[in-house]
């Protein structure tokens, strides 16, 4: 027996070391259900108003700006315009916007964007899945995502003005 | 500190040794001082394994867990700091909130300054925080270092016991006797011997001294309640795998399907009840309030088996289970656990079986189904006319710019705008705004819209469409809705079947340790002098019944209690 005390010792301790540094790890790093800055957006794969698929890595590598917005939410609506601008603005320069829309009827958000006359792609969220996914607290919130895949910026509430979209798209695009 | 660790018998024991290991005689320097004193018998006065002269890093760390003091002070600690995530909610409880600010808005709006502190001090989440996880992490180790400590050396002393033992050793016992002998020693033994066994002592002999053991197995109880112990521990840590745990919450309204997140299960809630006793059956200091006797959702579980990652089309479910789930009647499948968690009277339209109607002969052309979540149809066949759908608003409302939108994603209020093609109707057909909620307002809005679609030359006001017959014997006719929203909690916790073995091993040791006495007598013969000693671990008196029964039998009548040596000492 005192012959394999030693090795008995170690194993022991590094178990110990193993498994509690496991649960003591596990509770410093909780983490946070809103994605910030720096994040890696989690996938999705959804279908847009032409029933067409998309998923997250179909624009890897790609400036992309994802855009959470509804119709019963006045700054989401208010801001498509100028999101659209800006789509067509930058959009030969590889710039790409999606819209994700809050889990309404593809009828209620159907007309909405005949009305309003996007063309980026909109795509319908199920059951707010993909809301949940990205932590949504408020409405509108628009993630910037560089190439690289990492969020740039985080944006809660309406841009409103094209301005501001602007300055943001500069930054991702310079990224 | 130098200590002479090699007995009088030749035996070479370990430093920390207090009694021989081989013939009990007293080596603790704490023992000799006293020549009566009683004799500490605990692990047998072996050495811990641990102890060593020159201990280095590794070992001052296994020392350090290998203390019961230290194990004490732990507990006790770890039960202060328990006790700390007791004086206000845990966060984990609220249900609804994930992020700081909102735990910490919470925690200063109903606590006040008190719980801004309790707060910020990470109370709020006491058991999932760092400092109490290391602390139960310490107490594992030490349950494993403490009883490995221990138990190795226990079972080498016990399982190699010298039959003839120092007379100190024996004389310095709890219980006690000496004599002088009148019988021929080695046949008295013999003797003795036997009666013991009857009362079911393992007996050794040897050239006139005797070992008689009973129930050695209890002295192992402790050990086991630790292994029991530790398998709890690392169960409920196990429950940090994710799939092996999960709690949520999932709100249904009545016929309203969903998928439990994270699951390739759907659930759907086909009836919601809340029942109250009535007056008869209460107590008279109850009677006339409103006591709550059953809360039950009628649910049904789906498992998906086609399309189900699939944005393109709906999921092909399979009915797995159903179940009545009641307050202590969870329904289960696999591993999932359903429990009913709370409600909400909330009425909620699901959908209407309305008649197109032509305004002016009354005449009816036929009925058609609306479903106001996803009316994914958007043409309905009634009669000889074609209603396209053409705009659905779950809840109308008007935006700044006057536009129709909807306020939310619930059917509040919800509209229907059709566009009516058939015959006698213009080429481009005809727009009617449709507002099932039976209720002024809707009407009010309907009738004012379809004026004004009058107006631009859209609609004519030749059609109608509107529910007939909307109550019929009091109840609700051609309307179906949801009167309650369920909340189910939906929990998976794989570590439950290992909790349970943990804590019946634990309790299979304590069992052992509690109902049962380690009990052993050593007994030598010198010359005609006789000298009997008694250990046991608990109940004394049934070891010194033991003793004085065997030795009367044997014909030497001694009462129980002057055996006794504690009380001389005293």
């Amino acid at each position: 027996m005192g012959r394999y005390r030693k090795p008995i010792q170690y194993v022991i301790l590094a178990f110990v070391l193993l498994i509690g540094g496991f649960a003591i790890g596990n509770s410093l790093f909780t983490k946070s259900v809103v994605l910030a800055k720096g994040d890696k957006p989690p996938s999705f794969r959804l279908a847009d108003l032409n029933s067409q698929v998309h998923e997250l890595k179909d624009y890897e590598g790609k400036p992309l700006i994802i855009n959470f917005w509804g119709t019963f939410c006045p700054p989401c609506r208010n801001e498509m315009p100028a999101l659209q601008q800006q789509y067509e603005k930058w959009k030969g320069q590889g710039l790409e916007l999606i819209g994700i829309n809050l889990s309404e009827d593809r009828l209620t958000v159907d007309s909405f964007i005949r009305q309003i006359g996007v063309d980026f792609p909109i795509l319908l969220d199920k059951d707010k899945k993909t809301e949940k996914a990205y932590g949504l607290k408020q409405y509108p919130t628009t993630f910037f995502i560089t190439p690289a895949g990492k969020i740039q910026e985080v944006v809660i509430g309406g841009l409103l003005t094209e301005d501001e979209i602007e300055k943001r798209v500069e930054r991702l695009m310079q990224s | 500190m130098f200590q002479n660790t090699k007995c009088e018998c030749g035996h070479q024991n370990p430093i920390g040794t207090v009694l021989c290991e081989s013939c009990g005689k007293p080596l603790d320097e704490g023992l000799l001082k006293d020549e009566n004193a009683q004799l500490e018998m605990r692990y047998d006065g072996v050495a811990r394994r641990s102890q060593k002269a020159n201990p280095h890093v590794v070992d001052r760390i296994w020392n350090f867990f290998s203390s019961v003091k230290i194990a004490v002070y732990l507990i006790v600690i770890t039960l202060i700091g328990a006790s700390l995530g007791t004086i206000f909610q845990q966060e984990s409880t609220l249900i609804n909130m994930t992020e700081r600010s909102e735990f910490a808005a919470f925690y200063k709006e109903k606590y006040g300054t008190v719980g801004v502190i309790y707060h910020a001090l990470g109370l709020s989440r006491t058991y999932e925080s760092w400092w109490f996880i290391t602390l139960l992490v310490m107490i594992g180790t030490s349950l494993v270092v403490c009883s490995l400590d221990r138990v190795l050396p226990l079972y080498r002393a016990l399982s190699k016991q010298q039959i003839r033992k120092h007379l100190q050793f024996i004389t310095r016992q709890q219980v006690v006797y000496v004599g002088t002998l009148k019988d021929e020693p080695k046949e008295w033994v013999g003797r003795f011997g036997q009666e013991l066994k009857r009362k079911r002592y393992r007996v050794w002999q040897e050239n006139g001294a005797l070992l008689a053991e009973k129930n050695r197995f209890s002295r192992w109880g402790p050990y086991i309640n630790h292994i029991g112990l530790i398998i709890f521990l690392l169960a409920v840590l196990g429950r940090s795998i994710p799939s092996w745990h999960m709690d949520q919450y999932l709100s249904l309204y009545e016929g309203e399907t969903r998928q439990i997140p994270g699951t390739n299960y759907y659930l759907k809630s086909d009836k919601f009840t809340v029942d109250y006793y009535n007056d008869s059956e209460l107590a008279n200091n109850q009677k006339g309030t409103k006591v709550v006797k059953l809360y039950e959702t009628q649910a049904r579980l789906y498992e998906c088996t086609d399309a189900c990652d699939d944005p393109l089309a709906e999921p092909v479910l399979k009915e797995v289970m159903q179940h009545e789930i009641r307050v202590n009647s969870a329904l289960t499948y696999k591993g999932l656990s359903i429990y009913q968690n709370s409600y909400q009277e909330r009425v909620r339209l699901i959908s209407v079986h309305p008649t197109l109607l032509d305004v002016g002969t009354g005449e009816a052309f036929g009925t058609f189904d609306l479903l106001m979540d996803h009316p994914d149809r958007n043409q309905f066949q009634v009669g000889d006319y074609t209603l396209k759908l053409n705009d659905y608003y779950p809840d109308f409302s008007l935006d700044e710019q006057k536009r129709p939108m909807t306020k939310s994603r619930d059917p509040n209020n919800p509209a229907f705008v059709f566009r009516i093609f058939g015959p006698g109707v213009q080429s481009k057909g005809e727009i009617y705004i449709y507002f099932p909620l039976p209720n002024e307002k809707s009407k009010y809005y309907e009738q004012v819209l379809n004026e004004s679609f009058k107006i631009r030359g859209d609609n004519t006001g030749r059609f109608a469409v509107k529910v007939e017959n909307p109550i019929v014997d009091g109840k609700m006719n051609n309307i179906e809705y949801s009167e309650y929203t369920t909340y189910l909690n939906i929990r998976v916790d794989k570590a439950m079947p290992y909790i349970w073995v943990g804590a019946a091993i634990s309790m299979i040791g304590l069992i052992m340790g509690f109902y049962w006495q380690h009990r052993r007598i050593w007994l030598r013969v010198d010359g005609d002098k006789l000298s009997l000693g008694g250990h046991t671990n608990k109940n004394s008196f049934g070891l010194r019944a033991d003793v004085a029964w065997a030795l009367g039998r044997s014909g030497i009548e001694v009462s129980p209690k002057s055996l006794d040596n504690r009380r001389n000492s005293r």
